[in-house]
């Protein structure tokens, strides 16, 4: 039983990683320098699939104007879900879509062509549906999985005891009757989740759990995105042209001969860093980004469109798009006790995150573990810290 | 203007093969459709209406042949009908020909024929081409022979294919019409433009005026005139077919208006440098005009003004000429760079304009989005606006990339100051219109205005082109009355035309002078009981005295006509969308007009 065709869950905004995800949802997050959800697109294309099924909700239109109709040469047909009402849901969105067997991706994750490769050999002997599973020391954020002869055993979602190893990777293929299980699955406070699915079929016959192993990276929180990267960019998973070792420059992008790229480090399309700029390690740089002369910027995550003026020192930063730091703007990095609503996340990696559309002026500084929203303005020698508003005007 | 499609070598995918590019060509004309099918004899099927009609009509036959050529069509002699629908026969309906352009001579040609006996069915011009085809096979030519008569006869514009019974073979001629071949391995194809094929080929011959083609599943032959073979090089295209879809938006028109970031990135990529604050044009750096006259039409026709402003702003003479006028009653040209701004590359009105101004001497150059088209060929330089396929009817996108590329030539060619704030700016420019389209309000402001009398635009300096461009688009989709006015003029007449039932748009950017200015005339519609909707950067208190306010990021006033244009986009775009309009092909537009 061979499958060409893969439906990708990209609907979802990542409430968790807001305030980044103020325009766009989580899978267009940056993993290194471009957005999660391409890798996904890669690791399909890479195992075969020749038709993709986009289900978009949250913010869409990010992600059709990003990829268009076509990804790699295989087709990309969107559709909606209006209503983020669950991952079985946002699957049944694509049920007219789809004609057979298919896999089932979520689009939030970095994952590799080898997870995708297993389950499609899994199915293809087996028959019966089919999951990937990792094993994870921790898997307190996800469903962990326990498996009897190679088959699914037990699904529990967030377990709140660690006596569980396996994780459920989000990769599925499935019949075209799954549509038909998640019509006759029970929707749980207005939810439809697939995992609920994937319990009902259970019970009617075998799911098998595929043990399988490659990147498979995510990010649950603002600052994750910077392990992400640097997986990332420690796999070497960028797609610009490598310069030399570890070090990938884009064509189209202008680096000045007196700037200082230190692996590893990566550097797209259009952008420009001045003489005496240090960029890296473990930097990446998405579109059209500016680092003015002398700028420094480590461990850090710029996403399109940001500009780092002169003189600027970034580390342990994200920024989102169209970031506008001007000249002398500090973030000296973590660890941080990071607060998030009521909760505190305890020394945390994270100099700052700075969302969508922020401007600072000369001269701002930004405690370790500064969350700024989007839209926000901060004054000249403004010394930010804590958790800043989206849209808030602070001076000093 | 029409689109053709011609296929060999398909065997029974043939027909498939001519609907498939029909659909891929609607945007050049979509009144009437029909194809022609070759194989012991002529099999036509044709039909007034768009290509699901005919898809409708072949239903119901089954037709078949070797070689095959079909046809849409947007009307230019006789009405939309079954009869003046393409492909058109002779008398014995053995010749089948579809054609696109004008046959200036046809009355002539066509009272010679029915003088001779033979019978017209339709009002087109084209008629005459089979029947032409038909007397010199009488008289004894071989196939091509016979074609070539017929085609020696004609006068002015045209790209004609044709097929006669019994014969697998595909002839083909241009003159000042597209037409191209794409070449696969065993299979053959010609259409008006590339996306008709892109699908099954990317291999590409572009015809030059003058040549003959002739397509069999035994090979390809081009040649010229007189019959001697012309050796033509094979391109490669690198447009996706697929790029022509939707990608999940309702209309083409609002994919394109949220490709504009993308479109401009596209249309900067290595030729900016802010560090250095250096252009990078190639030769046409080299240029230093001592004067510039663009010819343009449409909304290519507004960005030349915005363009000739700059100009003129970094000291060089310049004038922008609606091409039609100029093809007719050209100004003194002098040692002035013509500059001929076209979408497709295919504009007649500008391509005739600009010969015109050859053949006076002058040195042209092209603004263009169409690698290989006529305009590129025929200039003497060219400046590509890179904004990938447009598909709407309603030029969006490709306007935004010849207001940068317009930059990229003022600041490639002239010495101005400020040139990395400039450079800045530009690059900004995708940002920046993200900003608009996440942000904007436009809908909501559509939403309040659909049912007004008139839309009236003004604009001050470089948003006065803008403001044409807003009406424009305004009157191409929503078929409502709309125009759009130099500020200052609105008090000189058109003030008579504000109501309460008129709302005016007001562009509005900066705090200098010419906002304080144009303040002053959205008073005088204020006081006139007109909804004002401010397009502005909240730099000035404009929105004290305005309805609604769509606002665009603060920036370089020269980029800022590109960030007010999008919000004017999006108003027509829902204004239209709330009419229940069809956006992507208004009523009586076609994409390019490749008719004068």
């Amino acid at each position: 039983m061979s499958i060409d065709t893969a439906v990708v869950l990209a609907a979802g905004e990542g409430t968790r990683l807001r305030p980044l995800t103020r325009n766009r949802p989580k899978p267009m997050l940056p993993a290194a320098n471009r957005p999660i959800l391409e890798y996904v697109f890669d690791a399909l294309v890479a195992a075969d699939v020749r038709q993709i099924v986009v289900v978009v909700g949250y913010k869409r239109g990010r992600v059709q104007d990003h990829f268009g109709p076509t990804y790699a040469g295989v087709d990309l047909k969107y559709v909606t879900q209006h209503k983020q009402l669950g991952s079985g849901h946002a699957l049944h969105q694509a049920r007219e879509a789809v004609d057979g067997s298919t896999l089932v991706v979520n689009g939030d994750r970095v994952i590799d062509a080898n997870i995708v490769r297993d389950v499609v050999d899994e199915f293809e002997r087996s028959g019966d549906p089919s999951m990937a599973v990792l094993e994870r020391p921790e898997t307190s954020q996800y469903g962990a999985v326990v498996l009897h002869e190679g088959d699914v055993a037990e699904l529990v979602e967030k377990p709140d005891t660690d006596e569980y190893r396996l994780i459920n990777a989000g990769v599925y293929a499935f019949e075209s009757s799954v549509f038909s299980a998640i019509d006759a699955t029970e929707r749980s406070e207005g939810e439809l989740a697939l995992t609920d699915t994937i319990g009902r079929l259970m019970d009617d016959g075998r799911v098998r759990g595929v043990r399988t192993e490659g990147m498979w990276v995510d990010a649950t929180y603002p600052w994750d995105l910077l392990t992400v990267a640097d997986e990332v960019l420690a796999r070497g998973h960028v797609d610009e042209p490598q310069r030399e070792g570890a070090t990938w420059v884009d064509p189209a992008a202008n680096v000045h001969d007196a700037a200082i790229l230190q692996e590893p480090v990566v550097v797209g399309p259009d952008c420009e860093v001045g003489p005496g700029a240090v960029v890296g390690p473990n930097a990446a740089l998405g579109q059209n980004v500016t680092v003015g002369a002398n700028a420094t910027v480590r461990n850090s995550v710029l996403d399109t469109d940001t500009r780092v003026e002169s003189g600027s020192t970034l580390i342990d930063a994200v920024t989102g798009q169209d970031v506008t730091l001007g000249a002398g703007t500090v973030v000296p990095g973590g660890p941080a006790d990071v607060r998030v609503g009521r909760e505190v996340f305890e020394d945390q990696r994270l100099g700052a995150v700075v969302a969508d559309r922020v401007t600072a002026e000369g001269d701002a500084s930004f405690s370790p573990g500064t969350l700024v929203g989007p839209d926000a303005h901060i004054g000249t020698s403004v010394r930010a810290g804590g958790r800043i508003a989206g849209g808030a005007e602070v001076v000093r | 203007m029409c689109g053709i499609i011609g296929c060999v070598g398909r065997a029974d995918e043939t027909l498939d093969v001519l609907v498939h590019g029909l659909s891929k060509l609607e945007y050049r004309g979509y009144d009437s459709a029909g194809v022609a099918l070759s194989g012991d004899r002529v099999d036509v099927c044709k039909k007034s209406g768009k290509i699901e009609d005919l898809r409708g009509a072949l239903e119901s036959r089954s037709i078949g042949g070797a070689a095959g050529i079909g046809h849409t069509r947007w009307s230019t002699h006789g009405p939309p009908t079954d009869a003046n629908a393409h492909p058109h026969l002779d008398c014995t309906g053995d010749v089948a020909v579809v054609h696109n352009g004008i046959i200036e001579n046809y009355q002539s040609l066509r009272d010679e024929l029915a003088t001779a006996g033979h019978t017209f069915k339709s009002d087109t011009d084209t008629e005459v081409v089979p029947h032409l085809v038909e007397d010199a096979l009488a008289d004894g030519a071989d196939n091509e022979a016979a074609v070539r008569e017929a085609i020696a006869r004609l006068e002015g514009s045209y790209a004609v294919a044709v097929v006669i019974s019994g014969d697998d073979t595909i002839y083909a001629a241009r003159n000042d019409s597209p037409l191209v071949l794409g070449i696969d391995d065993d299979s053959y194809y010609l259409a008006s433009d590339v996306p008709a094929f892109r699908d099954f080929t990317d291999r590409v011959v572009y015809l030059a005026d003058g040549e003959f083609a002739t397509l069999s599943a035994d090979g390809w032959r081009v040649s010229d005139v007189d019959g001697n073979v012309v050796d033509k090089d094979v391109d490669t295209v690198d447009w996706d077919p697929e790029e022509t879809g939707k990608s999940g938006y309702d209309h083409f028109m609002l994919k394109e208006i949220h490709e504009q970031p993308r479109a401009i990135r596209q249309c900067l990529r290595g030729r900016v440098d802010e560090m250095a604050a250096t252009v990078d044009i190639g030769d046409l750096g080299d240029l230093s005009p001592t004067g510039v006259q663009f010819v343009a039409c449409g909304t290519s026709y507004h960005a030349a003004l915005y363009g000739a402003q700059l100009l003129r702003n970094a000291g060089i003479p310049a004038h922008a000429f609606l091409a039609s006028e100029y093809a007719t009653s050209p100004p003194p040209i002098g040692d002035a760079l013509v500059v001929g701004v076209t979408q497709s590359g295919e504009t007649a009105d500008t391509l005739s304009a600009l010969r015109e101004a050859r053949k006076r001497g002058a040195r042209t150059l092209a603004v263009t989005n169409t690698v290989g088209s006529t305009v590129a060929r025929e200039c003497d330089h060219e400046l590509y606006i890179r904004a990938g396929p447009e598909i709407g009817v309603a030029a969006s996108k490709t306007f935004a990339s010849q207001l940068v590329a317009l930059n990229l030539f003022t600041l490639g060619t002239t010495r101005v100051d400020g040139v990395r704030d400039i450079i800045g700016a530009l690059r900004d420019l995708p940002s920046n219109i993200q900003a608009i389209l996440d942000g904007s309000q436009a809908e909501a402001v559509a939403e309040e205005y659909v049912d007004s009398d008139a839309y009236f635009f003004i604009g001050r300096g470089l948003q006065y082109p803008v403001a044409l461009e807003g009406a424009l688009k305004m009157k191409e989709i929503t078929y409502k009355h709309a125009e759009g006015f130099a500020a200052g003029e609105l008090k000189h007449g058109p003030l008579a035309l504000v109501t309460e039932d008129t709302p005016v748009f007001a562009v509005v950017t900066g705090d200098g002078e010419m906002a304080r200015k144009t303040i002053g005339n959205v008073k005088e519609v204020e006081a006139r009981d007109a909804p004002v909707v401010a397009v502005t950067d909240g730099q000035s208190d404009v929105g004290r005295y305005a309805d609604h306010v769509l606002e665009v990021p603060e920036t370089h006033p020269q980029a800022a006509a590109v960030l007010a244009n999008v919000q004017l986009q999006l108003v027509s775009y829902y204004v239209a969308d709330g009419l229940g309009r069809s956006i992507d092909k208004p009523r009586n537009l076609a994409k390019s007009v490749t008719v004068e």
